[in-house]
């Protein structure tokens, strides 16, 4: 299959959730990132950001499709904490914070989360994925990647693009392969 | 005066301003913020997050309830949610309209699988007597659905208003299954149109469906269909917001009013002539236990004691399989099909139970990432991806509907130390399912399991099975009999000890059928109002007033 060979090989390369791979995939993304950016930070601090996406980046990674940090789920969790996640701030102001300590306790001589290798990466969330901060940031970033991109996430579609859902008001049938079966299997 | 909106609550409001009464309708629970066709969009994440006004279902931190197994315990803080919008439950209800079939009135005299110490008693009426009501229900709500003659369902005497659903993915497996299997798979009956009728559009099969109010008003709950014909009479006002706390009697022990609190939480006092109590199966009892006098102070109408007892919450068995083609069970609603082989108790299995095994697969993109993935499934990282690429689109689920006795030690009562956000003793549910009903959990496990292997699944899971804690099929905490030594309500839905008071929710049912309780409370309410109405114009309510 054509798409496994690809993704093996990325994973091989490891070099698939670089900016420049990104830039030359999905152009489009990479344009309405820096608008958005441009918009400006309703909670986070720039640092902060910066960390933030590398954990949303690993949550839900790029492969041959973007992931997470493509779909914007980073200012989606920056607009949730000044709005219907506002109770959330201080769980990400700690959670944050908590994470540089790990990193550094882990990872001697290493500033911060996100200048780590991704291999790195993945094994300081491992080692926090059965905290609420990793939990709740999770569970943010999935919800920014699976909301209307009018909340801030799932841009261009990225989430329901990788899940193959039809956003369409309505739906006719047949709706899968097991009803069509059925159908054409009756007409004859 | 009919206290909740919802199943009962609607037709009673609907067939009493009809008949010339004037109605007030005290509804717990806001308007709630869908079937607007203006706005809408399918947003799941909005309608995830509604505000405290636009909620459709009870809060348990505000409508704070406690849990416990037996009396023994003390119970801990619970999760029992339910219907609390204009509506009630039948806004958010996966719309379900299975008639309860004619045994299901009386499985003692008729059913030697039943085993004894059990509160299973027969219903003081019968199916022939209810039969017309139903037909009035489907025709008046408007289901979905197709008449078919078979032993497993209830003999009909007319069609359905319009046909059922259009067939799903996992319907076709569940028929196909079926089919190797040797059983019977039949359209469920739903209270959501496929045609345009009586005034609304027919569903648009998008897929935003059961826990979500329906935004094209095709799903035929009480606030679309019975609550504006009840608005048209001019003769009926529906109070949203308004929780009532009290149904009030006077000195010869008849209804006078009710008090409850408004939206600002202000004491109201409302005068009535009659009282309908549709609050449903477990806020009712409590409603009746909070009504203490000095003529009734166990509780109003509870001169039995057995306001609150015989709680059947529901129990449900769910086994879910992966498949190699996409199904899209995100499209249209959440089930078509169910298999009804097993809706009668059968003494071969060595206990008493049956049950409805229904097909869905139902997951919308937030259900499938947060929680909808195979129970093996990393939660983040490129694992997580793949399983999201892998499973989307691709699960089916059955979920079976079963019976639960009523057992006397099961019951909701007043918790004595905790309290709801209105200061009132906080509901407590005690309940442990007997052992017969476990073992037909298991058995409508296994059977799912080899349902949707034979189906052709490439993974199939079930989770190990539980009972209710909580739940929106409450029902049996004021039943019905003839005997107000055993009951709390006549055959008529009018309390023993109180004759302007009348109850119409699934509180009244006797037993709990396969767990589909939602047409049976509206064909009951259908009659129960004909018989109001009847006494009401001879004179015979003996009012306070």
């Amino acid at each position: 299959m054509k798409t496994r060979s690809r993704r093996a090989f990325l994973a091989e390369s490891s070099a698939y959730s670089g900016a420049a791979w990104v830039a030359a995939n999905f152009p489009a993304i990479l344009t309405a990132q820096k608008s958005a950016q441009q918009g400006g930070l309703t909670f986070f601090t720039a640092e902060q950001m910066k960390e933030v996406e590398a954990i949303v980046a690993q949550i839900i990674p790029a492969d041959e499709t973007p992931g997470a940090k493509e779909a914007h789920c980073q200012y989606f969790i920056d607009r949730a904490l000044s709005g219907f996640a506002k109770a959330s701030q201080g769980a990400y102001t700690k959670g944050l914070e908590d994470l540089q300590g790990r990193t550094r306790q882990m990872f001697p001589g290493a500033a911060r989360f996100s200048e780590l290798s991704a291999a790195q990466q993945i094994q300081a969330l491992t080692a926090i994925e059965k905290t609420p901060f990793f939990n709740l940031i999770r569970n943010h970033t999935v919800i920014g990647f699976f909301a209307r991109p009018e909340h801030g996430g799932n841009f261009e579609k990225i989430g329901w693009k990788l899940i193959e859902y039809n956003d369409s008001l309505n739906h006719k049938p047949p709706f899968g392969y097991y009803d069509a079966q059925a159908l054409a299997a009756k007409k004859g | 005066m009919v206290i909740g909106s919802g199943a009962g609550g609607g037709i009673m409001a609907k067939q009493l301003s009809a008949a010339g009464f004037s109605v007030v309708v005290l509804e717990q629970g806001g308007w709630g913020k869908y079937g607007r066709e203006h706005e809408y969009n399918k947003d799941e994440w909005l309608q995830l997050n509604l505000s405290e006004d636009d909620r459709l279902m009870s809060d348990p931190a505000r409508q704070r309830n406690t849990f416990r197994r037996s009396d023994k315990e003390k119970a801990v803080a619970g999760t029992h949610s339910y219907g609390c919008v204009v509506g009630g439950g039948t806004v958010t209800y996966g719309s379900s309209s299975w008639r309860h079939l004619p045994y299901e009135f009386k499985e003692v005299s008729t059913d030697p699988t039943i085993p004894s110490g059990t509160g299973m008693a027969d219903w003081p009426i019968s199916y022939e007597e209810l039969e017309p009501y139903y037909t009035q229900a489907e025709w008046e709500v408007g289901i979905s659905g197709q008449r078919i003659q078979s032993p497993f369902l209830a003999p009909m005497s007319k069609d359905y208003p319009v046909p059922p659903v259009p067939l799903k993915s996992s319907g076709a497996l569940l028929y196909a299954s079926a089919g190797k299997l040797g059983l019977t798979a039949v359209p469920g009956p739903l209270a959501i149109i496929t045609k345009p009728y009586m005034g609304r559009a027919a569903c648009v099969n998008c897929g935003i469906c059961s826990g979500y109010g329906c935004q094209v008003k095709a799903r035929s709950s009480s606030a679309v269909t019975m609550l504006p014909l009840a608005e048209k009479t001019g003769r009926c006002e529906i109070r949203a917001k308004s929780y009532v706390r009290e149904i009030a009697v006077d000195n010869a022990g008849r209804v006078n009013g009710v008090v409850y609190f408004d939206a600002q939480k202000r004491e109201v006092r409302q005068k009535a002539k009659a009282v309908v109590l549709a609050a449903n199966g477990t806020e009712s009892a409590r409603l009746l236990l909070m009504s203490k006098s000095a003529r009734f102070p166990d509780g109003l109408a509870n001169s039995s004691g057995m306001v609150g007892r015989y709680l059947m919450l529901g129990n449900t068995v769910t086994a879910n399989a992966l498949f190699d083609h996409p199904l899209n069970e995100y499209k249209g609603v959440i089930s078509g099909a169910a298999v009804v082989d097993y809706v009668p108790s059968d003494p071969k299995r060595g206990f008493y139970g049956g049950g409805r095994i229904t097909a869905r697969g139902y997951q919308t993109p937030l259900d499938l990432g947060l929680n909808g993935l195979s129970p093996e499934a990393p939660r983040w990282g490129a694992g997580y991806k793949k399983a999201l690429r892998e499973e989307a689109n691709h699960r089916m689920t059955t979920l079976s509907f079963v019976t639960q006795m009523p057992l006397e030690t099961n019951r909701v009562d007043l918790d004595p130390d905790v309290k709801d956000e209105w200061g009132l003793p906080a509901m407590r549910i005690t309940t442990t399912s007997h052992p017969d009903d476990v073992k037909n959990m298991e058995f409508f496990r296994k059977k799912s399991i080899e349902i949707l292997e034979a189906a052709g699944a490439k993974k199939v899971w079930a989770p190990p099975v539980n009972d209710a804690r909580g739940g929106a099929h409450n029902r049996g905490t004021c039943r019905m009999g003839d005997d107000p030594k055993t009951s709390v309500v006549d055959k008529y839905h009018r309390a023993h000890d109180v004759p302007n008071l009348f109850i119409v929710d699934g509180s009244v049912m006797v037993t709990g059928g396969r767990n589909h309780p939602t047409m049976t409370i509206q064909a009951l309410a259908f009659r129960a109002a004909d018989h109001l109405v009847q006494n009401a114009r001879k004179g015979l309510l003996r009012t306070s007033l």
